[in-house]
Parts: C-alpha cells; structure tokens; sequence
C-alpha cells in the first residue's frame, strides 16, 4: 500500500469516527498542554539560573593557586607575569584575564548629607525617581569596610555601559563594577526595607561619586600601614565577573595600588585567572594543561550551578513525569477506542482483506490513524500549554511581588519543548493503538465478513 | 445433476479447457477434539475456466467455507487447494493478499460498501492495495459500473441506493481487477424475486461475454438456472455433481 493511499485511508477513517477521537483526544491535549508547560516553567527557571545567578561560559575556566598538600611538590605557585605568559602558551587557549585583589583594606563613607546637593537635585528630576528616596538619600549613613579587586577590562567589556571602564587619570573616579547579584539582592530586599533608590540602568548613571579609602580598616588597624589613599569611586555597570561581596576596578589601578602599599610582588600577585578557550570543545585539554602547570580550576560557580540546575531539573522532571502519566492514561483511552473502533470495523476490515489489504496495511492503517490524532492532539496541546505558559508569565511578571532575580519572563519557549510535546503525543498515541493494530491485522478474513 | 462418477474428480466443470480451481480431499473443521465442526470432508473438486457454477446445499452444508477456501480467504484446511496455478496455503500473506486483489472478486449477500465512500471509490477500493490509486482507477471503475448498469449512480453513496444497486456496486468492485474468477457467496439472499433475476442475469451475461468463470454459492437453487454446472453440499461433502 503506497503512502498517498494510506494517508487517504487514514484521513477518511478520522473523519468517520471524528467524534470517538476528539474524546480520546482530550486526555492527551490535557497532558501535552501540562507537559509543555512544566517544561516551560522549567526551562524559563534553568535559565535564569544558569544566566542570572550563577552563570556559566562554555569556553571560559577559572585558574587558582592550587592549595598547598601534603608531598605536593607542584602546589604554593602563585600566579604571576610568568604563569600568565604560560597560560597564554597552552595549545586552544585564545585570551587570559588576569585577576589582582587589592591587597590592603578599604573603607567606604556613604554619608547622605555630603552628597553634593546639585546631585541630589540631578537624581529628583529622573523620572520614576520617588521623592522618599531622596530623603532616605540623605538621611542615608553607612561606613563600611570592603574589599575590592581588579579585573582585566577586556573581560568586562559588555558590562561596563557607563563609563570607560580603564585606570583613570589622576584626580580622576575610578570606575568600579558591582556584581549583579549584589545588585540583585540589594535591589529586591536592602533597598525597599530601607526605602533607597535602586541601582538599575537608569539610575546608575545619576548615582554620585562615593569616597573611598584606601589602606584603611574598621576591623583590624593592624593591617594597615602606611598612608592611606583616598580616592572617588563611580559605579559603571553591573557584571558577573565582578566582585560577589566589594567593588571590582580596573586591574591597572589596584596593581598600581598594590605597588604604592606593598610592593613590586604584590603588583605582580593575581588572585586568579580567567582562561578563555577558542572553542568549548578545547576546554578540556585546556582544563588539564593548567592543572599540569601546577595550577587548580576553580569550579565552585559551576557546582553551585549544577547543584541547582539539577533541583530545578528534578523537580520540572517529577511535573514532566506526572503529565506524561496523564499521557500514558490518555494513550490507554486511545487503546480502547481503537478496540472499539476494530470491533465496529470488522465486517470492513474483512473486506479490506478480501479486496487485497495484507496484514501489514491493516495495521498500518490503524497505526496512521493513531499518529495523525496523536499529532493533532500534540499540536493541540503544545498550542494549550503555549498559551497558558503565557497567561501564567503575564499574571506572574505582574502580580508577584518582587524577590531576588526576579525574571522578566518566567518561562522558556524551546523549540524542541514544543516538538518534543507533539513527538511524545505521536509516540504514546502510536503505543496505545499498537495493541489494537495487532488484533486488527490478525483477524480472520472469513470469520470477520461473517461477522462470527 | 448425477452422483459423482469419479472417486478423485467429482466435477470436471468448464468443458475440457484447463482447471482454474483443482481441489484435492479439502477438509476444514473448526474446533478441536470431539466438540469440532467439520464444515468440509474431503471435497475433492476441479473448476475449468469459463466455467458458471453453482454451489447448492443446505445452511451449514459447507459452502461458504468451500468458497472461502477457494478464495483465499481461509487457508486452515487440510489437502490441497490450487486456484490460477498457486497452491494457496503456501503463500505468504502478501503473496494471498496479491491473490485476493488480482485473481479473484467477491461478491457477497450483504454487499460490504463502505458507507463513506461512494460507488466509484467503493470500486476502486481494490486498488488502494494494488498501488494503482489514481485517474487511471477511477477510469476503470466507472467502465465498471457501466457495464453493471450504473452509469448514472456514479457518485452516490451506499444509503442512496436500492439493494439491486448496492449489490450491482459489489459486482463492479468484484470485477475491477479483471480477476480470472468471481466468488459469489449468496448474491440474491438480500434481494426481491424480481432484482435477484437481474443479478443473475448479469452473472451469466459476465459468464458468456467475459468469459468470467463464476462460482456462486446459493441455497436458491432454482433462481441459478443460468448456471451451467452445480454442486450440491451435504454435510460437507459432495453429494451432487455435474452439468445443471
């Protein structure tokens, strides 16, 4: 039997029995629109976990010092000029970003009633700018002391939207990053308990130069030698690269720094270093010539990732699991109604037989009937789960109140989460009939056009 | 119609051209053990080609079976059944199912039409299976119904039409495939007096004019007189035999 025949056959026995089938069929819709939308919320969570909290890049690691161990000869290297060049030197590594930490405390001022009033009057006119912000502003006291590191500026080059993100010129802010989930934390939770502005992208460039010490400390004035520095701070972005708990500046400006309070070796001191392969398919050699160097991965945002990812993963596959049963009872019914339809049908399918259907085309026949509804119903309810996936991100995005990485949308659309949704519709429907397609090819010509 | 004279051929039917159905001691039972039904014992059974033959008997004599046996349509049987040169219970289900669609036509009481379809695609049915679906099949169907005398019943549906018609239909789908011989399992069970002397009619016409050969299973014996050879069932075996 040609397939032009067989989609004929097909076509015209749904339409007959249009009525069994679109009973049968709402089980389905029902558990592929719950499906869809399970895989919906979960890959719409994955996402915001795997961009927004603790992000990954397929083709960047990290290097650190390795910690020392017993009899282990490799460990204590540190990372300097030399271990960079010899980063640089491994086969598929394609850029190195050196990390320095500021090797002295700090100490941060945030006094209200210094901010200079002009900017103050700048920040009020901003729309969306609440007046009790302002007050909160200047009422604002906080010293506090932090920690603060520098980055190579190509590696937040995207981040740095504000400002030139560079060593400035003497007399000059430096320019300093937050880290978003500081950002996000402070936003979500610090600011409004405190009644502050947040710092988002319109703000940011209104917000005024904060003062900043450094060689200075309110917890240990042991550490502190030497004169202390003050200097003008201005925040121009937000990275993921940046400091979790400080500011990240230029790392010219803490090597310079670290040269002034404590010397040539601490300007030549990196914390770590991030190593950008040409292609993720390269990391892995990348990944076990450092370690050979002597060196060791910091892999500690990826384990957090992965910790989390996995929950998210098992949860959405618990959900995933509970529709595809809804499925599996739906293919059960789909099972039924093809029996019910064979019992109906015998007298034809004897027919079909004695004008020259062989077994094959028998269930063939009914097989294609199982996988147009199932494609119907799949269609169906990835359109359904579509839709309430959807609804649900409107209603969420706007009724929840606001909580730490709060996402712009709750959901993913994946294409596969839709194709997938129609395929396991198709495969469930298909095994469902299966039983069925086997009895119906199986029936005795003669007895059927009898009807015995 | 005389006694079998022959213990190995009981009819020799078609006047001396070569046997289209060759028959050797066909038994069929359904069941096992002593609560079986022997439907057929030992029928041993040629059919020439060209030949008009009617299958008589009492219900439960045999007959359907015999013509299912014949057709293809049942290959559980004991002895040997070879219709158009092929020994029927060693082909595959593909090979029968070839059999069904390109050597024989059906014809049966209650007609089977699939109610969905009209009389042209009812015809044509067969060649779903034969891949030859399209204009051309469409073509020869209506040829079909033509010479059934259905030339205006083209496109009606199976609820549209009389009983004569619908078995008329029936004949037509029997005869699409040109098959070599038609199988007829009570063609006028269904059927007023007067619609069941057409349907014969035409069953003799297909006979003489075609030279299709026609076996008919009847218990109306006296409605087949155009019949030119008869057997007569009983009990699964052949009781009767010969020229009409």
């Amino acid at each position: 039997m040609r397939i032009r025949s067989l989609a004929r056959f097909v076509r015209q026995n749904l339409r007959r029995n249009r009525r069994n089938f679109v009973f049968a069929g709402v089980g389905i819709v029902v558990g592929i629109s719950s499906f869809v939308f399970f895989i919906g919320l979960g890959s719409g969570i994955q996402r915001v976990v795997s961009t927004e909290i603790f992000p990954l890049e397929a083709n960047r690691i990290q290097v650190v010092p390795r910690l020392m161990q017993f009899e282990d000869a490799a460990a204590g290297r540190v990372i300097g000029a030399a271990a960079l060049a010899e980063f640089a030197r491994i086969p598929g590594v394609a850029a190195v970003y050196p990390r320095m930490k500021l090797a002295v405390p700090a100490t941060l001022a945030m006094v209200g009633n210094r901010i200079d009033p002009a900017e103050i009057e700048r920040i009020s006119r901003m729309p969306g700018v609440r007046p009790e912000w302002l007050v909160a502003v200047r009422d604002f006291n906080s010293w506090m002391e932090i920690m603060a590191d520098g980055v190579d500026p190509r590696l937040v080059a995207e981040d740095a939207v504000f400002g030139a993100f560079r060593d400035p010129e003497p007399g000059r802010p430096v320019p300093v990053l937050l880290s978003k989930r500081l950002v996000e934390l402070y936003n979500s939770s610090f600011a409004k308990s405190r009644n502050l502005p947040p710092v988002n992208d319109i703000l940011i460039p209104y917000l005024p130069t904060l003062p900043l010490t450094v060689n200075d400390s309110f917890v240990s004035r042991a550490q502190v030698h030497g004169e202390k520095i003050p200097l003008g701070i201005r925040l121009v972005g937000t990275s993921h690269h940046a400091l979790l708990g400080g500011i990240t500046m230029p790392l010219e400006t803490v090597r310079k720094l670290n040269r002034v309070l404590r010397g040539e070796k601490a300007a030549d001191t990196y914390e770590s270093a991030v190593l950008e392969a040409e292609s993720s398919a390269r990391l892995t050699s990348v990944q076990e010539a450092v370690k050979a160097l002597g060196f060791a991965l910091d892999t500690s945002q990826q384990r957090m990732a992965e910790s989390v990812g996995f929950v998210v993963t098992l949860v959405t596959l618990g959900f995933s699991l509970i529709s595809l049963v809804m499925v599996g009872l739906a293919a059960v019914n789909i099972a039924h109604t093809f029996y019910m339809i064979i019992s109906e049908r015998r007298r034809e399918i004897g027919l079909l037989r004695a004008v020259g259907a062989t077994r094959r085309d028998v269930r063939a026949m009914i097989l294609g009937e199982a996988a147009l509804v199932g494609a119907l119903g799949g269609v169906a309810g990835a359109a359904v789960g579509t839709a309430a996936c959807a609804a649900v991100d409107w209603l969420a995005v706007r009724l929840l109140p606001e909580f730490p990485f709060k996402p712009d949308h709750f959901f993913g659309y994946p294409w596969w989460m839709l194709a997938g949704g129609v395929a396991v519709s198709v495969l469930f429907c298909v095994a469902g009939a299966f039983p069925p397609s086997r009895r119906a090819a199986t029936l005795d010509p003669a007895s059927s056009l009898s009807g015995r | 119609m005389s006694p079998p004279q022959d213990e190995d051929i009981l009819l020799r039917a078609g006047g001396g051209k070569a046997p289209l159905v060759r028959l050797r001691n066909i038994s069929r039972s359904y069941g096992t053990g002593s609560g079986a039904t022997h439907a057929l014992r030992e029928v041993t059974l040629d059919i020439d080609t060209g030949a008009f033959v009617k299958v008589v008997g009492t219900s439960g004599s045999g007959k359907t079976t015999l013509l299912n046996i014949i057709g293809g349509l049942d290959t559980a049987y004991e002895g040997t059944a070879v219709v158009a040169g092929r020994e029927l219970r060693a082909l595959g289900d593909g090979a029968l199912s070839r059999f069904r669609n390109k050597t024989v036509g059906f014809v049966f009481q209650h007609f089977h039409l699939l109610e969905h379809l009209d009389s042209m695609q009812n015809v044509a049915l067969g060649a779903f299976f034969s891949g030859g679906e399209g204009v051309d099949s469409l073509r020869r169907a209506e040829e079909v119904l033509v010479r059934v005398g259905l030339r205006d019943k083209l496109h009606k549906f199976p609820g549209q039409l009389s009983g004569g018609q619908k078995q008329r239909v029936a004949i037509a789908r029997a005869l699409f495939n040109r098959p070599a011989l038609m199988l007829a399992d009570e063609p006028t069970g269904n059927l007023d007096t007067r619609t069941s002397g057409q349907i014969l009619s035409l069953f003799e016409l297909l006979n003489r004019e075609d030279g299709l050969t026609v076996v008919a299973v009847t218990h109306e014996d006296h409605l087949f007189r155009a019949a030119t050879y008869g057997v007569r069932l009983e009990d699964g075996r052949v009781a009767e035999a010969g020229p009409s």
